[in-house]
């Protein structure tokens, strides 16, 4: 059907309301993407290992000085608010109890790609860009690599690379603290 | 981009239950299509004369047998909630109208012709609304679409000025195509 219908999008508060008055419940999986809600990919078990793989490097390297929040909301902005696998955030006493965190208390997003390349690729990396989010690594399951993105412009990232096995990698925030492709991806 | 989202469809009861939550709004002109919420084009002069015309028809001249709702609800399925811009229904009305309590609906298509046609006509069609008339303002003639079927309408009817028609239901009242577009526009 080629009719080109316009969607009704959601803001982040009415998506919110959703989940509130019970319309989206736990078994929703979902994301809200420029106001719209879409379903997000089944998480497989190697997504899930590497998930588990980078919350245990990271918080056992940076204790303190980052919170790692894992496969939680980012709220980007007044109509998108995106569930990202892992993400280190600027620390604060009551842990985002007041409100979801937002670009600005990002210090670095970590998307785990299987079957959501395209999508991570496409979708949410250019709108994290636009979000102004500082640094984005997408660890590619399949290509066995960590495709870096740093310095946003609004519409994608200046400075992208793509770091196969055998190679290590610091985040811009934490400039000392070095990781391996290999103890990311894990054994092969 | 050509990268497929699957979007969160969402069902009538919880269509529902977002107006009900104050998420859709009054001045919300939406529908739900395929558990999509669409936003719906806006009514233009010719549109809503038409509207208003047909409104005012239908209420004098059948009063009893017709219930007349203006763009007002009716459930097609379990992901789908169409607002007509005109549904004659069975009376009385006593439940959220359904396609087993409409005789008519009728859309005024200014600038939504292809939607009408595209989308809701093969919806109306296999929830078995007996019978639509899609008023084409841009083409002069009035569209009649008769005996649904689950893969559209077997029998199509175009009416041009001129002409008239009445409904399946109400072969005693005929309607003139002119009367129903209303004065050409400059």
């Amino acid at each position: 059907m080629a009719v080109a219908l316009t969607k009704r999008r959601f803001t982040v508060d009415e998506y919110h309301r959703m989940a509130e008055v019970g319309i989206l419940t736990k078994t929703d999986r979902v994301e809200l993407i420029d106001g719209e809600i879409v379903e997000m990919t089944p998480v497989g078990s190697r997504h899930a290992s590497v998930v588990k793989r980078l919350n245990a490097l990271l918080t056992g390297r940076l204790g303190a000085r980052a919170i790692v929040s894992v496969q939680d909301p980012i709220r980007l902005s007044k109509e998108s608010e995106p569930q990202c696998d892992v993400v280190l955030l600027r620390p604060t006493p009551d842990f985002y109890a007041g409100s979801h965190p937002e670009p600005v208390d990002t210090l670095l997003l970590i998307e785990v790609a299987d079957t959501s390349l395209q999508y991570d690729r496409g979708v949410k990396v250019p709108r994290y860009a636009t979000a102004r989010v500082i640094e984005v690594w997408i660890v590619d399951l399949a290509g066995d690599a960590v495709e870096v993105y740093r310095t946003p412009v609004p519409d994608g990232y200046r400075d992208v690379v793509r770091v196969p096995r055998g190679g290590s990698l610091s985040p811009v925030a934490f400039a000392d603290l070095t990781l391996g492709v290999d103890e990311i991806l894990g054994p092969r | 981009m050509a990268i497929a989202l699957t979007k969160r469809r969402f069902t009538v009861d919880e269509y529902h239950r977002m107006a009900e939550a104050g998420i859709l709004r009054d001045d919300d002109r939406v529908e739900l299509i395929d558990g999509e919420i669409v936003e719906m084009t806006s009514i233009g002069f010719q549109h809503a004369r038409c509207v208003i015309y047909l409104t005012e028809v239908f209420v004098r001249r059948l009063e009893g047998r017709a219930v007349v709702s203006p763009q007002g609800p009716l459930a097609i399925a379990g992901a789908t909630q169409f607002q007509p811009d005109l549904v004659l229904l069975r009376p009385p009305l006593v439940r959220l109208p359904s396609p087993a309590d409409a005789l008519l609906v009728v859309e005024a298509a200014d600038t939504s012709l292809e939607r009408d046609r595209g989308v809701k006509l093969p919806r109306y069609a296999g929830a078995g609304v007996p019978e639509v008339w899609i008023v084409d303002f841009a083409g002069e003639a009035v569209e009649v679409y008769r005996v649904p079927s689950s893969d559209g309408y077997r029998n199509v009817v175009r009416v041009p000025r001129g002409g008239s028609l009445s409904p399946v239901a109400f072969p005693d009242l005929a309607l003139g195509v002119d009367e129903i577009l209303g004065p050409r526009q400059a």
